[in-house]
């Protein structure tokens, strides 16, 4: 071995010297190794502390986001019933359908044709929105039953365009249109805007459910994190409305309005014994699936938001306290002047006649202004006033509509000899439809005043009031005695060969009413204006009332009064009315109280 | 040393003999059974395996499951669209003014005062007449007015004077007609054709 080995290194000495210099002494490289080791894995370590240590939450976060879908459960908004549990408003799912015109706007005008003849929307406004810069998102089309949109996106995938997709978008379906528009009001795109859609709100929207789950693949994983929040569906709405009477009322009043060329109308049909409304119709009206097309003026209720003076119609009120009071009876003799000259002022009967000898149930059946006052000095100060107030007026009902006005009953002790004379026939105070229908029905339901309701059971409003007719309340205003006595001359006012208002007959029914003809306040000037409102409030059958009916019509451009303009309407909204509830003519013989002496 | 204690033990031996002779512990011999291997290892391997494959099993029964689950969803959701869908076009077939074009389409009138006839005597309570077409109530709404910027005045260009043969008296008269045609009640003319209206 010795001798070979000078040999090799003879052999290689070119080799080993650079071999050498190259990796260093083997001390010097095991240092330098530990000292990358040591790096690499201080920054192993640094990085295991910022993961561990610093945000140990993120990631794990991170980690569970991915494959976490976290979903809205929509609550259904609940339904607007009216009495037999007909929809007047419904939700139903819906879609809308969005675009990306990032996507479409290579193929725009033939998906543009597409899309218009398949989800009725404008071409050209379809066209413009698929080609949109700078936009990632386009409505198409809003509020589409979800079936159809469903539909329109599988058959747009089927012929090749892509950037469509749908969204939850409900839709709030009013399927009469604009039978009770009035009252139910309608949606905006986010929220209640008006009528019961806005008072009721807070029971009919109910809260939206959420769920947290995992999926893989489109399917939740089975035993991945899984967290449900269950929706709670609104509480549908029950009212009192009769859908198909408030229809035929809806087109009786607008026959009314629209052929007597007056400015607007009112109509209200009311259960004499329970108060519940089966129709409160107002014209003009709108859509409430297209409130945006009707004037705003129109989108509330004027039955229950515009006060108007009653005129002759308060009558009723006055003569049936006077009754109840036993000052007089439907027989008391009256000698009625062509005009009565109260301190400064005349007081005329609207039609002219010289001296007239008018029983009471005389003074109903001609409407006179001055045999109302005259018989209308028999009450004690302050008499007149409790009794109005003890038949509501002055006084909001609180049935659930929006914007109520009480009226305008100046408080008694502000009367004067000349107030009380105008307040007996019904000027110089205002009142609402609703007030004056419960008022008229308080003599059709034998004394005793029901309050009005259009909600069955009980709803809360937003202003936190409860209502609906778990809350009817029944109070005694006059007697039955007085009550029976007063239907009894309001008989005659539609008698045709002594009354005002033949009209307003229903043939082979006993029918009790009353005309108004009352001047309008002019809002500018704040006098009477030559403008009527005209008005037929009645009950029928006479001796076993059923229904309480009221139309106002507002200053008929015909120059016609309360009886040849909403005599007839009345007539026939009466006439449907007990067709439908089928109540048969009682049979008795009409009244024949004499009318003059 | 052993010897004294033998001693005092052989002067005892014949009091209980027998019961020191049985109580005397002796060392008895180890006894290992080896108990068989084989049975207990099958038995482990053989649960283990059922654990694993019955694990298998209910995981891809349950991931089945939610495959079913999911796609009995969507059913349940199509076909929930479907119903409400088809309870809205119930509703608008339901809807009175529906009802009422549809009766008037086959030529029915509004009913006028109604009469009842009385089945124990045969009476008729009411007065009985025909309902007639003039006692229509008429169910569509009136047309709305055209605002006024669809609905300009026409203007009228007097045609340049060619001759003598169109007097001055001629273009007046045309004038008027156009005039007349704009006047308020020209309005009408858009109106929807309505059978009610008179």
């Amino acid at each position: 071995m010795r001798p070979t080995r000078p040999l090799q290194r003879a052999g290689r000495p070119a080799s080993r010297r650079p071999r050498g210099s190259l990796r260093g002494a083997p001390h010097l490289r095991l240092r330098f190794g530990f000292i990358v080791i040591a790096m690499v894995l201080s920054v192993f370590g640094a990085r295991l502390v910022q993961l561990q240590g610093i945000d140990p939450k993120s990631y794990a976060a991170m980690a569970a986001a991915e494959g976490m879908v976290q979903v809205v459960l929509p609550a259904e908004r609940g339904d607007i019933l009216d009495r037999n549990g007909e929809p007047m408003a419904d939700s139903v799912d819906g879609l809308m359908v969005v675009a990306d015109p990032y996507m479409t706007r290579d193929r725009a005008p033939e998906l543009a044709k597409f899309l218009s003849s398949r989800l009725d929307v404008d071409y050209f406004d379809t066209l413009e929105r698929l080609r949109t810069k700078d936009s990632r998102f386009e409505y198409i089309a809003r509020r589409v039953p979800s079936t159809k949109a469903t539909d329109v996106l599988n058959a747009a995938k089927a012929a090749g365009y892509e950037g469509l997709a749908t969204r939850r978008d409900p839709i709030r379906d009013y399927p009469a249109g604009d039978v009770g528009a009035n009252l139910i009001g309608f949606m905006g795109t986010d929220e209640a805007l008006g009528g019961f859609e806005r008072t009721f709100d807070g029971q009919l929207a109910g809260t939206d459910g959420s769920a947290r789950y995992e999926i893989g693949g489109g399917n939740r994983i089975p035993l991945g994190e899984s967290t449900i929040t269950r929706a709670v569906d609104g509480k549908d709405l029950h009212t009192t409305i009769d859908e198909d009477l408030q229809w035929y009322t809806q087109r009786v009043l607008q026959q009314t309005v629209v052929g007597s060329r007056s400015e607007s109308g009112v109509a209200i049909v009311m259960d004499s014994r329970t108060g519940e409304l089966l129709a409160l119709a107002d014209y003009p009206t709108f859509d409430a699936n297209a409130p945006l097309e009707a004037s705003k003026d129109d989108l509330g209720s004027r039955a229950m938001s515009s006060p108007y003076e009653p005129g002759s119609v308060e009558k009723v009120l006055t003569l049936s306290s006077l009754i109840d009071a036993g000052k007089v009876t439907p027989r008391t003799k009256l000698k009625v002047p062509g005009v009565l000259n109260r301190e400064d002022r005349p007081i005329h009967d609207w039609f002219p006649h010289d001296l007239l000898h008018l029983t009471l149930a005389g003074v109903i059946a001609k409407s006179s202004n001055i045999g109302t006052v005259l018989a209308a000095d028999k009450f004690a100060p302050g008499e007149l006033y409790s009794y109005l107030r003890k038949f509501g007026l002055g006084e909001r009902t609180d049935i659930g509509v929006r914007g109520e006005t009480p009226g305008i009953l100046t408080d008694g002790s502000l009367w004067t000899h000349q107030t009380q004379d105008r307040i007996a026939f019904g000027q110089s105070l205002s009142v609402n439809a609703v007030q004056m229908t419960a008022a008229v029905n308080t003599i059709a339901n034998g004394g005793v005043r029901v309050s009005p309701s259009l909600v069955k059971g009980s709803a809360t409003t937003d202003d936190g009031t409860t209502v609906g007719t778990d809350r009817t309340t029944k109070s005694r205003v006059v007697s039955t005695r007085a009550a029976h006595d007063m239907a009894h001359m309001m008989e005659r006012v539609v008698d045709p060969d002594v009354g005002v208002a033949p009209a307003a007959q229903v043939p082979g029914y006993r029918v009790a009413g009353k005309t108004g003809t009352a001047q309008r306040v002019g809002a500018d000037c704040g006098c009477y204006d030559d403008t009527f409102t005209v008005s037929f409030a009645g009950f029928a059958p006479a001796d076993d009332p059923r229904f309480t009916i009221y139309v106002v019509v507002q200053n008929p451009g015909n120059g016609g009064g309360g009886g040849s303009v909403a005599g007839p309407a009345f007539s026939k909204i009466m006439s449907y009315t007990l067709r439908r509830y089928a109540v048969p003519p009682t049979g008795t013989r009409p009244s024949h109280l004499p009318v003059e002496w | 040393m052993s010897s004294p204690a033998f001693q005092i033990r052989s002067r005892v031996p014949r009091i209980a003999e027998a019961a020191v002779e049985r109580a005397r512990l002796t060392v008895v011999p180890r006894r290992r059974v080896r108990a068989a291997r084989m049975p207990f290892v099958s038995l482990v391997s053989l649960v283990l395996l059922g654990g694993v494959v019955g694990l298998l099993l209910f995981n891809t029964s349950m991931q089945q499951a939610s495959f079913a689950a999911t796609s009995l969803e969507a059913q349940a959701g199509t076909l929930t669209a479907r119903e409400q869908t088809l309870r809205m076009e119930l509703d608008v077939l339901n809807d009175p003014q529906r009802v009422a074009q549809e009766a008037r389409k086959m030529g029915m009138v509004t009913a006028g005062a109604p009469a009842f006839l009385r089945l124990s005597d045969g009476k008729v309570l009411g007065t009985a007449a025909p309902a007639t077409v003039a006692g229509n109530v008429p169910i569509y709404p009136p047309a709305p007015t055209v605002p006024a910027i669809l609905d300009p005045p026409t203007t009228y260009v007097d045609p340049p004077d060619t001759g003598a043969s169109t007097g001055p008296s001629g273009n007046g008269q045309g004038k008027n007609d156009h005039k007349h045609h704009n006047s308020p009640g020209g309005t009408t003319n858009h109106a929807r054709p309505d059978h009610d209206r008179r």
